[in-house]
């Protein structure tokens, strides 16, 4: 398995990439410590290595752009729904087995039987997962991953990072990526039985189906943003929070109130109208 | 074992005497005022919004009165601005409000159905306080994939409520804009100033006609 782990993840190359990154692009430079407010700020946010991060976001976005998003837009422009909707069924109970492992990681036993019935159903009845038969029978899914089950540990996110192709991420959900690929039953059976192709295959499918899914928000939030990587990064974190959270109520965060701003009446709203015209 | 449901069922006679000594008469009252809000939303966005052959200069017109009479443009604008607000000349507040309401209007313009239109059911609603509740939505996706979350974040005054918030999946938008912001004013020194001038430009480049 370690051995074919090797040949897909060219180690020494993402090493030399790595080290090549922090020698150009360098740490954050830290605010005046007088300034109060400024390094609370600079803490909260939570990007020690933003130059180096931004240059890998670049480089993402430049693959992003001249791959990854033609071919997933073509898929979705041109590859019949019933072919997608076939695919996407397919990769999700592909993925049943590490979310029934987290699950239970996690000590969610209702939701890790939820999984295992999902698994047996769609696998079954469903045509080896061609047909989520589970999902139109009102048995839901959810997804989990190894990054989520280290959060309910109460393991810290550390840093952010942006990884090369793989995009946002933590050290936390760095080390979920590879645990969940190392015990994943499909990339043990491919890696034992020399089949790298079928991994690359599943990755590749996987990445793609999952950018045509989310083009639009994301074509959405590239236009209308002013620093796309910053909304990324404040989307990234506030989604995987509620991931972890597996969508219950959060702590209460701050947010805008009404007595903050004695403007807010019916009458400013039209003076805001009127002054726009 | 100790289902949730045990634990709800111990919990709830407490809960509810809770609810009765803490939450004035009117609290259902609000509940409901906060839904048929959310509802009436979605309806103002099919109606206004929704009709075909309708300019983009006008539907922009539309949605700003829309956006104006739902949302606490105020409130949010400054929320957004976070501690650059205090900093801020009285001159550059007011420029900054104008700007941020035109960038909600057209950045929202032709996507606000997606959040409010036809599709919006709403699932459940709480009182957070004596003035803010909480509607939760579902956006019922016509191409079958799972529904989209919308939670939505009600302020009142008086008679007057007002949108403070709108979660996606978890994800607030004020939030996000507080992000956004924040990273354009720390990269220019802190000057309000500099974020005013994208804001100006993103704005002008958003309502251009072919970028829709």
């Amino acid at each position: 398995m370690t051995a074919s782990v090797r040949r897909i993840l060219p180690f020494r190359a993402i090493v030399f990439v790595a080290a090549l990154l922090i020698l150009t692009g360098g740490c954050a430079i830290a605010p005046n410590p007088a300034d109060r407010e400024a390094v609370a700020e600079f803490a909260a946010l939570n990007d020690p290595a933003e130059p180096t991060n931004r240059t890998v976001f670049a480089i993402n976005r430049g693959i992003d752009a001249v791959i990854l998003k033609p071919v997933a837009t073509f898929y979705r422009d041109y590859i019949p729904k019933f072919f997608q909707d076939r695919v996407n069924d397919v990769l999700d109970n592909l993925r049943s087995p590490v979310i029934f492992v987290n699950d239970l990681l996690q000590g969610e036993i209702d939701r890790a039987i939820a999984t295992l019935a999902r698994f047996v159903v769609n696998s079954t009845w469903g045509l080896a997962g061609l047909n989520d038969i589970a999902t139109a029978i009102g048995m839901e899914g959810h997804d989990e991953d190894f990054g989520q089950t280290l959060a309910v540990w109460g393991v810290p996110e550390g840093p952010y990072v942006m990884l090369p192709l793989f995009g946002p991420s933590n050290p936390r959900d760095t080390v979920g990526l590879v645990v969940d690929f190392l015990v994943d039953p499909f990339n043990v059976w491919a890696g034992n039985t020399n089949r790298d192709y079928a991994i690359l295959s599943r990755t590749g499918a996987r990445g793609v189906d999952q950018r045509a899914v989310h083009m639009e928000a994301l074509d959405d939030i590239e236009r209308t943003s002013l620093d796309y990587y910053a909304s990324i990064r404040s989307l990234y974190r506030q989604r995987r929070a509620e991931e972890i959270r597996n969508g219950k109520p959060s702590a209460t965060m701050p947010a805008p109130g009404l007595s903050q701003a004695p403007a807010d009446g019916p009458a400013a709203a039209s003076d805001q109208a009127a002054r726009t015209q | 074992m100790i289902t949730r449901r045990s634990v709800l069922a111990l919990l709830g006679p407490v809960v509810a005497i809770a609810l009765l000594l803490a939450v004035p008469a009117a609290a259902g009252d609000f509940e409901q005022r906060a839904e048929k809000f959310i509802v009436s939303l979605a309806q103002q966005a099919i109606d206004s919004l929704a009709k075909p052959g309708v300019q983009r200069g006008e539907r922009i017109k539309r949605f700003r009165v829309m956006f104006n009479d739902h949302f606490a443009v105020h409130a949010i604008g400054r929320f957004v601005l976070g501690r650059h607000w205090q900093q801020a000349t009285d001159k550059e507040q007011a420029e900054y409000l104008v700007l941020f309401e035109d960038l909600m209007v057209v950045s929202y313009v032709d996507r606000f159905q997606k959040y409010a239109g036809e599709n919006l059911r709403v699932v459940k609603s709480r009182i957070e306080g004596d003035s803010t509740a909480t509607v939760f939505t579902e956006i019922v996706r016509p191409d079958a994939g799972p529904a989209v979350q919308v939670i939505w974040r009600i302020g009142a005054k008086g008679d007057m409520l007002k949108i403070l918030d709108v979660l996606v999946e978890g994800t607030s938008l004020s939030q996000t804009l507080r992000a956004d912001f924040g990273s354009i004013i720390r990269q220019r020194e802190g000057k309000v100033a500099a974020l005013i001038h994208e804001l100006r430009l993103k704005t002008a480049e958003l309502k251009l006609p072919d970028k829709n």
